[in-house]
């Protein structure tokens, strides 16, 4: 059994409601663009880092929260106004964050597997 | 004096060796170990792996005093400049919502600052900045470790991990950059257990109130300069004068402004004790040296600001016999940043005589990490360094003093060219102007190499960078009447400069 609870959500309310649940806890967000029904991103950089930050997935602190993050279609993530870029300042996908932090990883940071690392076992 | 030439010829000595040291690398754990994870052990380790090297950084914050930590970075990041210029816009704005009513915004009623939220903020982006270093080390293969470090050997460093674990790394070349932390006064009661430093007001979470700033370094007025724009009661007590080292001229503008902007000056005292009040007030007693006469008064917080000490004791410097200069307890250094030990090198506030800034660190650190990869051979200028004090009205400068010209071109052989002039702004405003003001000193004869710049005034930092450069080139005053001015500015008034001092002239600048 994973030492890390593990959900996925859909959209920004999905969101707040996970994080809202889990208060206190060490919560590690994964946003990307939606999947379709292939399962395959419409965010080509998503595709790329996702499995090198599910690799990395073992050094999760014990106890802490993983959430994947689908943020929406394409067009909802371009418009600036989106939810997420509003609340959370987020500036690309896939953005991988240590929520409540400054700790954060961005587009190409999130394709290397020693700062996924770090991430996951600093503090 | 030796020192630079047993610089000069190791180098010689490894490039002949430079394959052969190369190799012999593979002896010890890292080519390069830098204790002090700040502006310069960053630069330097960062430019060092960048060059090849196989590098380690060790970054340790002993927490102060009154218990404040913080993350990778350095005084600069965490405890000095971003915070400070921070709460300084933070205290400006406060001034500019004022003048705001007089450019036609409507501001109802009277504006009040809320510490929390700006601590917050500003407590917020420094972590980002711990965060960003880390990412940096990381992708560019520094190894990081958040350990205290001290010296063996010159070719082994030890740690202490928080959890008290120890480990020891070897490598072939050892850099100090661990910098200074702010001194607490030794004499005086209560000193310790109920003041602060720089180490901690940046990193209050409740506003510090009514509070008293012992001293009158650059520190000290930058504090109280931010903490009266953004309404507290703060009273400066000075000893003996203001920015000792910097023109003094410009430092009584500096303190002039300070005084009408609402800080409160207590000339020429000295601290006697602090105590505790039942209330939890601090009740501070003085003496007034020019009197003689004992005062108190009670104050929410006292920071002191009496000078930085060099982060040398815990290193093991001595056993190593790393000569250090008595008075300051600084590395005394060669020009290429060599210490007495050889593979052992330090830079940055530590280092004896050298400017205790930022920008002179990162750029001696990158220098320093290519001559010991054997990229370069260039040395650290240290001459010619622009700086800013920010201060309400901010102060630049960048060359000599006009004492220092004095003393050594004589007042004969130099020329004050200056000027008292009114920012734009400041008019709409209705704004004090009085101590907006430049002066540059030159030497008198030929073309009249300028030696010093000084500007007091808004964005002062911003308008004296230009010239700095200029100053780097050579800039004589003839260069000056060359230079077109931007209308409307203030730095323009630097262009336009013509009354000497020596005229006696009214230097006051009319409108065009």
């Amino acid at each position: 059994m994973a030492h890390y609870e593990e959900m996925a959500v859909h959209g920004y309310d999905d969101f707040c409601q996970a994080v809202s649940e889990r208060k206190g806890k060490d919560i590690f967000v994964y946003f990307s663009g939606n999947k379709d029904a292939q399962g395959k991103s419409w965010c080509p950089d998503c595709v790329t880092a996702e499995p090198v930050v599910r690799g990395q997935m073992t050094h999760l602190p014990e106890g802490s929260v993983f959430i994947y993050c689908q943020v929406g279609e394409r067009a909802y993530w371009k418009d600036s106004n989106n939810d997420f870029k509003k609340a959370l300042k987020l500036s690309g996908v896939p953005t991988l964050l240590r929520y409540g932090t400054p700790q954060k990883l961005v587009e190409e940071e999130c394709f290397k597997s020693e700062l996924v690392r770090m991430m996951f076992t600093e503090d | 004096m030796a020192a630079l030439c047993r610089g000069r010829h190791r180098w010689k000595r490894t490039s002949s060796l430079h394959v052969l040291t190369r190799t012999l690398t593979g002896n010890y754990d890292y080519d390069l170990v830098v204790i002090g994870g700040g502006s310069g052990g960053l630069a330097c380790s960062k430019e060092a792996a960048q060059l090849g090297q196989k590098v380690a950084v060790l970054d340790y914050v002993e927490p102060s005093v009154q218990g404040t930590k913080w993350g990778l970075g350095g005084t600069c990041v965490n405890v000095g400049c971003i915070p400070k210029k921070l709460m300084h816009q933070a205290a400006l704005l406060g001034t500019a919502v004022k003048d705001a009513k007089k450019y036609g915004w409507q501001i109802s009623g009277p504006i009040c600052h809320d510490w929390a939220t700006m601590a917050e903020a500003i407590q917020n982006h420094v972590r980002s900045l711990n965060w960003g270093h880390r990412v940096q080390l990381q992708d560019k293969k520094v190894k990081y470790l958040n350990i205290k470090g001290s010296l063996v050997d010159e070719h082994t460093v030890k740690g202490l991990t928080k959890a008290g674990k120890e480990m020891t790394l070897t490598a072939k070349d050892i850099v100090i950059a661990t910098g200074g932390r702010p001194n607490y006064p030794t004499n005086i009661p209560g000193a310790m257990e109920h003041g602060i430093t720089s180490d901690d007001i940046f990193w209050l979470k409740k506003s510090p109130g009514k509070t008293l700033v012992v001293g009158a370094s650059y520190v000290a007025l930058e504090c109280a300069g931010f903490l009266t724009g953004i309404g507290l009661d703060t009273t400066v007590m000075v000893r003996s004068i203001a920015l000792r080292g910097f023109d003094q001229q410009m430092a009584g503008l500096v303190t002039d402004y300070m005084d009408a902007y609402g800080t409160k000056f207590a000339w020429k005292c000295v601290p006697k004790s602090v105590e505790k009040l039942s209330s939890g007030a601090l009740q501070v007693t003085w003496t007034d040296t020019h009197t003689g006469d004992e005062h108190k008064d009670t104050y929410d917080s006292v920071l002191w600001a009496v000078g930085r000490a060099p982060e040398t004791k815990a290193l093991g410097l001595d056993k190593l016999g790393v000569e250090l200069k008595k008075e300051t307890g600084k590395i005394i250094l060669g020009s290429d940043e060599s210490t007495s030990v050889p593979n052992i090198y330090a830079f940055g506030d530590i280092g004896e005589g050298r400017p205790e800034l930022t920008p002179t660190a990162i750029k001696a650190g990158k220098l320093l990490a290519r001559r010991l990869t054997g990229h370069s051979t260039e040395l650290m200028n240290y001459d010619n360094v622009p700086t800013t004090v920010f201060t309400p009205l901010e102060y630049a400068c960048v060359g000599l003093s006009e004492e220092e010209a004095e003393k050594r071109h004589g007042k004969d052989g130099i020329e004050v060219y200056h000027a008292f002039y009114k920012p734009l702004e400041f008019i709409v405003a209705e704004r004090d102007a009085s101590q907006c003001y430049l002066k540059v000193v030159c030497e008198r004869g030929g073309q009249q190499k300028i030696l010093g710049l000084h500007f007091t005034g808004p964005n002062a930092g911003e308008v004296t960078q230009g010239f700095a450069l200029g100053f780097q080139c050579g800039a004589t005053y003839s260069h000056l009447l060359q230079t077109v001015g931007i209308h409307p500015t203030c730095a323009e008034e630097v262009i336009k400069v013509n009354i000497t001092k020596r005229s006696g002239l009214d230097a006051t600048v009319t409108g065009c």
